[in-house]
């Protein structure tokens, strides 16, 4: 999206104060935005939440979400769900939004309570929340998002509120544990960390007195803005509109010093400098972020060879290994990235640009639009503050894929490198050794799939976005025909790739969604899905094909897949979307010719 | 707000209300009733209140802008230069 300036006051570093003041304009602004998202959020309170509601609805506008909302009566979050009222029940929400605060907690521990009684309050306040989620859950299927508690502002008992069991403090301690072990083992649940957030604020800004006394605001207005933001960081991700890649300079901003100049011995880097060891600490974050599945990449003004021995210095966190894609050249940034998400096979709105110097963040800024640019600043000390700010790389589980996903792009790059052996291109996917995985979709596969279905623009025939309870009661569905595909070679595994959903109606199948990720193209994995999906119809009796492609933006690609693969068009496309049609046949010879499909055993589902 | 930061003056503060209230600036003139404005609500009584503690550190309740009936009132209550004249 384009920053605006009107729109910066929602960029790091921002003032709370403004944003309040300036809401009414922001708004304006933002909703003249194109292609938003539509999504129904219902705020359950245990306290006022108008100003939340006004706030959040400026945080998920920026980050392409247009919210309808749904706002219990103050203090009804319990009874709305548990009597049933009509007006949530007709609203039918994709997310819920508990903001219960401490305020909320039915009763503290009596002074001195014994602790297997604190044991059993603790149980029992766990026990209400539980019915809450339990009943959202199966009415809704909606992702819930629940506070975890704040810490009162006042301590009659003192310190011994932390480590007496009737103490406050530990009560809400306890409670924060039993919801997090809780959200560790339910999908679709999700802790929205307020204990962090009002340490973040200050507790004394975080409470106010006056707004609770003659608002019963539990959080100031300058304490809503950080859970605001935090909220819509947390509806981002369950959309998967969360960045991949994390672009870096070098010089002065993973290290302090020139390298092309100074030399690798004397960068200013590790515990030796005091702004060396922040270097270093700036680089241990990248590295974290790197773990848990961002992908890095490199641009610099360098040689090539002096940017690639500055990683050779002792005190380097970070490693060559580390970064998927690596341009030290002196072509302008803008150019490089392009090429990176060339060679990553990502969106350049998947990108964040981090550059100490603000020329080449103005400039990556002005031509791309797209790449997240963060005003960091030339302090290394607040570049990860500027990062987590954003909440860029949030995400709502981490998912097996995440983890392998920098394995799979260092393995990308040697598969590049053979391929470059072959003149065939046939004799190189068959020497990739591929097989996959193309099975009706799995609940250990439903977290992936729905991030997949959410971010994936450009193989992706219809572009339709489903929630995580679509995802799942789509493949608890008879009248549905789901298949997900994983690939792996010889290489590595490429995780899932591929998702395809339809829905059935008497002997025809319409797909509402084909969609494969773009770091396997030229693999013929659309082939192999296409040869599952024949073996599926003919196990269902359905006789007809029915495929669906709507144009976007994004999506040219694909704008010749279903005639490519032998469908006639349909005299029901018209000017938004296109029909395709496949008789499906009673014999059929399968088209890939360089996968080896394993999948798990399909179960033959009737139709009736 | 630090012993440097100087009090917003009337001119400043009305602009910033012309915010609040999502008017363009310099709408604002001080002598308009509240309840004539479209705008004045509890969020737009919120944030005036906000504005008074950042921008001249001053601390009032809802309770005393309730009383209020015009802007110049406002702006005697966040105690802006002037707006006691």
């Amino acid at each position: 999206m384009t920053q605006t300036d009107a729109l910066s006051a929602l960029r790091f570093p921002t003032q709370p104060e403004d944003i309040l003041r300036r809401r009414r304009s922001l708004r304006k602004e933002l909703l003249g935005q194109p292609n938003l998202v539509t999504t129904r959020i219902a705020i359950l309170g245990g306290s006022t939440t108008t100003e939340l509601k006004s706030i959040l609805e400026l945080f998920l506008l920026l980050n392409g979400l247009q919210p309808t909302f749904y706002e219990s009566g103050y203090n009804r979050y319990a009874e709305d769900v548990l009597f049933e009222n009509p007006d949530l029940w007709s609203f039918k929400p994709d997310v819920v939004f508990i903001h219960t605060t401490w305020h909320n907690v039915s009763q503290f521990p009596d002074l001195m309570e014994a602790e297997k009684d604190v044991e059993l309050r603790v149980a029992k306040e766990m026990a209400r929340f539980e019915s809450l989620w339990t009943k959202i859950h199966e009415t809704f299927g909606a992702l819930i998002i629940q506070n975890n508690f704040d810490l009162p502002n006042l301590r009659p008992l003192g310190n011994l509120e932390a480590f007496e069991a009737s103490g406050r403090v530990s009560f809400l301690l306890r409670l924060n544990s039993q919801f997090a072990a809780y959200a560790r083992t339910h999908s679709r649940f999700l802790i929205n960390d307020i204990l962090y957030l009002s340490a973040k604020v200050g507790l004394d800004e975080w409470h106010s007195q006056t707004y609770w006394y003659s608002f019963h605001m539990a959080v100031s207005p300058i304490g809503t803005v950080a859970l605001a933001q935090n909220v819509a960081g947390i509806v981002k991700a369950a959309y998967g509109k969360s960045k991949k890649c994390l672009v870096l300079d070098l010089d002065n901003t993973l290290w302090g010093g020139v390298v092309g100049d100074d030399g690798v011995e004397n960068l200013i880097l590790g515990r030796d400098h005091p702004v060396g060891e922040a270097f270093a600490d700036f680089q241990r974050y990248v590295k974290n972020l790197q773990r848990r599945g961002v992908i890095l990449a490199v641009c610099s003004k360098n040689d090539i060879e002096n940017a690639r021995e500055g990683f050779s210095h002792p005190d380097s966190v970070l490693k060559l290994e580390d970064f998927s894609a690596f341009k030290a050249n002196w072509n302008p940034k803008p150019e490089n990235i392009r090429e990176i998400a060339t060679q990553l096979n990502i969106g350049l709105d998947s990108i964040v640009f981090l550059d100490d110097n603000p020329a080449e963040r103005s400039l990556v800024a002005d031509q791309l639009p797209e790449v997240a640019v963060p005003a960091v600043g030339s302090d290394v000390s607040r570049f990860a503050e500027a990062l987590e700010y954003e909440r860029y790389f949030e995400v709502g589980k981490i998912v097996q894929d995440d983890l392998n996903r920098s394995a799979y792009y260092s393995s990308n790059t040697q598969r590049s490198t053979h391929q470059a052996s072959f003149r065939d291109y046939n004799e190189f996917l068959n020497s990739l050794e591929m097989t996959a995985e193309i099975a009706p979709f799995s609940g250990l596969y439903l977290e992936r799939i729905t991030q997949l279905i959410n971010k994936t623009n450009q193989f992706n025939l219809t572009t339709k976005r489903y929630t995580s309870a679509e995802v799942e009661s789509i493949a608890g569905d008879s009248g549905a025909l789901t298949l997900y595909g994983r690939l792996s070679d010889r290489f590595g595994d490429n995780g899932l790739v591929s998702v395809l959903i339809g829905r059935v109606r008497n002997e025809t199948v319409e797909l509402d969604l084909w969609l494969m990720s773009c770091r396997v193209l030229g693999r013929e994995m659309e082939l192999a899905m296409f040869d599952v999906l024949i073996e599926q119809c003919q196990a269902r009796r359905i006789n007809m094909i029915v495929g669906v492609y709507i144009p976007s933006k994004k999506n040219s690609m694909v704008a010749g897949h279903y005639a490519g693969l032998g469908f006639t068009r349909s005299s029901e496309s018209n000017t938004v979307q296109e029909k395709w049609q496949f008789n499906v046949p009673q014999r059929y010879s399968t088209r890939t010719r360089h996968i080896r499909v394993t999948g798990k055993l399909i179960p033959t589902v009737s139709n009736a | 707000m630090t012993e440097n930061q100087k009090s917003k003056s009337r001119k400043e503060f009305l602009v910033e209300m012309d915010d609040i209230l999502g008017l363009s600036a310099g709408t604002l003139r001080g002598d308009e009733n509240l309840e004539e404005l479209e705008n004045w609500d509890s969020t737009a009584l919120i944030s005036l209140i906000v504005l008074a503690e950042t921008s001249n550190n001053v601390h009032i309740s809802p309770e005393q802008v309730v009383g209020c009936s015009t802007v110049a009132d406002l702006l005697r209550l966040a105690q802006v230069d002037g707006s006691s004249t």
